[in-house]
């Protein structure tokens, strides 16, 4: 359905030397530097599948998404979805996907959202019959109705974020691509949301890519994750196999009364560990110990320290998937050094 | 074509439902541009009574009175803010909203005017006509309006919007370039302004001067309408005008196409 195949992006950039001077050699002479926002992204998305695309802020994400929906042109690479490639004949090609940047509404500024509405279904094309039977959808699950009759100017961002997601769902895309589309939205909208994202996935197929920060419409949505940093692909698989490959992490909490004996030193050579291998927090009555459960089997370290310290209550936690994410980006972050 | 018509005109009510928020924007340049005319009436009537009245290039006084009311008009109805429609846009980085819809995009752009102008000239050009003719009357004691001069004149009109909208479009696309267009307008502007005729009418140009200015498609932007309204062309020169303002806007069509295919590829949408 979606091919992306050695996508690259650079960005042409003046750069100017800071004040005045700066600014007047700028104009004369403008130094210019490239930007590489997407460097050689590959993925595949089949029909009907939800897929998170996810990635650190700056990782060239939007980038990406620009050029599937036909707005950039990539420097080199190509994308094909549902055997088109957007730039090519674009007007033929945006009707069949939806997309909604989150930061920006595609909506008509002054007109009521409902007429709106109408805009898009002339546009579009869609008959009366299809049109309403999916404005009557769109209202249930995403609760429009309240604020349909408003100009969209005057609407509030979660309000504005529904009329978004319902005017790219409209036409009943094949694809559609969601740029953050639960951006600084409440719990109530994101759910209403997501549920619109997974009914229309459910009923028509419809294939979906996201992007987001929030790791919750990841767990709820996506089959599947494409993961990219500083323009290039770090992660591409299922989440369960992300869990598996690197949650190797367990964290084990002690409740003590005497916590401050035992030191991160003091586990790290009794155990004979790396220091990306084990780290130890502590807090008033308690600590926490996160290590690799690879190297060290849990029962061993529960062992080890109890053997160390009197404890009054333990509990064990798993890897959550927010927690390797965030060490996946860390770890990008640091190769870099 | 009901059909093609249909999926535009909702870019035409989004474009006059902007109008009727920012209506006082839209009043402001209307007055604006009448003072301007009455300042420059003075200004010639003044002219014309230091040179001893009579006729000044063959323009009687009653002549450049129409002529500065009505190439202003004119040359407000055929005013084109595309480019800045576009490099605002691009700054802000809302053309990519343009870019996901299903429609031409020039075509999308055009029609988000086309309201503005229909207004423009229910509120501003029929009214000047009756007072132009009015004044007209009262000065001669002649009725001199001539339907078929008028009916030419509005298809000039035509075929100058379209030429001063490639124009402007071509501008537009400027801005996928250099992505800050505001000086780049202001230049064109005034350029236009001089270029056009609307600032001083073309027949009072040194000869070489004015027939190379008369070739040029500025001048079809409101000259020629309104030499062909005052009557000022013999049939075979009017026929030969707008064919001329024909050509340009065919040739300029095709010019603005062949601009956006490279400057498509070059636009960095930014933000966001
Ligand atoms: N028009 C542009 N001109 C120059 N550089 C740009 C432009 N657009 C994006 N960039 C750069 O490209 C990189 C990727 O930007 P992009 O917006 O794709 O990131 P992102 O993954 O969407 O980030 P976020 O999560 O913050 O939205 C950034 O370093 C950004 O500064
Ligand atoms: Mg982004």
């Amino acid at each position: 359905m979606i091919y992306a195949e050695h996508l690259r992006k650079e960005f042409k950039k003046t750069v100017k030397d800071p004040g005045l001077k700066g600014s007047f050699k700028a104009l004369f002479n403008p130094k210019k530097e490239i930007v590489v926002a997407a460097d050689d992204i590959t993925f595949h998305v089949p029909e009907g599948e939800i897929l998170g695309f996810i990635g650190p802020n700056g990782a060239g994400k939007s980038t990406v998404i620009k050029m599937l929906t036909g707005i950039l042109t990539p420097t080199s690479g190509e994308c094909r979805i549902n055997g088109k490639i957007p730039t090519n004949d674009r007007k033929k090609y945006v009707k069949e996907i939806g997309a909604v940047f989150g930061q920006r509404t595609q909506l008509w500024w002054d007109l009521p959202l409902q007429e709106t509405y109408h805009v898009l279904k002339e546009i579009y094309e869609v008959d009366d019959y299809k049109f309403k039977k999916r404005m009557d959808f769109l209202n249930e699950v995403l609760e429009l109705e309240k604020f349909i009759k408003s100009p969209v100017r005057t609407l509030s961002l979660g309000q504005r974020m529904r009329a978004d997601i319902a005017a790219s769902m409209l036409h009943s895309p094949k694809v559609l691509f969601l740029d953050e589309p639960t951006i600084g939205l409440d719990v109530v909208v994101k759910d209403n949301i997501r549920q619109a994202i997974m009914k229309i996935n459910k009923e028509e197929k419809t294939t979906v890519v996201l992007t987001t920060h929030d790791i919750s419409d990841i767990e709820l949505l996506c089959d599947r994750i494409v993961m990219i940093d500083k323009g290039k692909n770090v992660y591409d698989g299922s989440l369960h196999k992300l869990r598996e490959n690197y949650g190797q992490t367990r964290e084990l909490v002690f409740e003590t009364d005497n916590s401050s004996k035992l030191t991160e030193e003091q586990f790290r050579k009794g155990l004979n560990l790396k220091k990306s291998d084990l780290v130890v927090e502590r807090e008033q009555n308690s600590f926490k110990v996160k290590f690799n459960s690879k190297k060290i089997p849990v029962g061993e370290m529960l062992g080890y320290t109890l053997s160390l310290t009197k404890v009054k209550d333990i509990s064990v936690k798993d890897a959550d998937i927010e927690e390797i994410i965030r060490s996946l980006y860390r770890q990008g972050g640091a190769s870099d050094e | 074509m009901s059909k093609i018509l249909k999926r535009y005109v909702p870019f035409m009510q989004a474009g006059v439902q902007s109008l009727i928020i920012y209506r006082m924007n839209f009043i402001g340049f209307v007055i604006g541009g009448l003072i301007y005319c009455f300042v420059m009436f003075y200004l010639w009537k003044a002219v014309f009574e230091s040179s001893g009245g009579g006729e000044f290039f063959g323009f009687s006084m009653a002549d450049m009175v129409v002529y500065l009311f009505l190439s202003n008009t004119t040359t407000q109805l055929t005013y084109s803010s595309v480019s800045t429609t576009i490099g605002e846009e691009i700054r802000d980085g809302s053309i990519s909203m343009r870019l996901l819809k299903p429609v031409n995009t020039d075509l999308s752009y055009m029609f988000s005017e086309l309201g503005e102008v229909m207004i423009k000239v229910a509120v501003l050009l029929l009214p000047i006509i009756i007072g132009l003719e009015i004044y007209r009357f009262r000065t001669t004691g002649v009725i001199m309006f001539n339907a078929v001069n008028f009916i030419l004149y509005l298809l000039s009109v035509v075929l100058a919007y379209i030429i001063s909208f490639r124009v402007n479009l071509c501008f537009g696309f400027i801005a996928f370039y250099v992505k800050n267009l505001w000086g780049i307008n202001i230049l064109k502007n005034s350029l236009i302004g001089f270029l056009s005729g609307s600032l001083i009418p073309l027949a009072f140009m040194p000869s070489t001067l004015r027939v190379c200015l008369e070739y040029m498609p500025f001048a079809s932007m409101a000259y020629t309408p309104v030499m062909i309204y005052m009557g000022k062309y013999e049939v075979n020169e009017m026929l030969f005008r707008l064919g001329l303002q024909a050509v340009w806007a065919v040739l300029l069509y095709g010019f603005s196409k062949l601009i956006w295919l490279g400057a498509i590829k070059k636009l960095s949408v930014q933000g966001g």
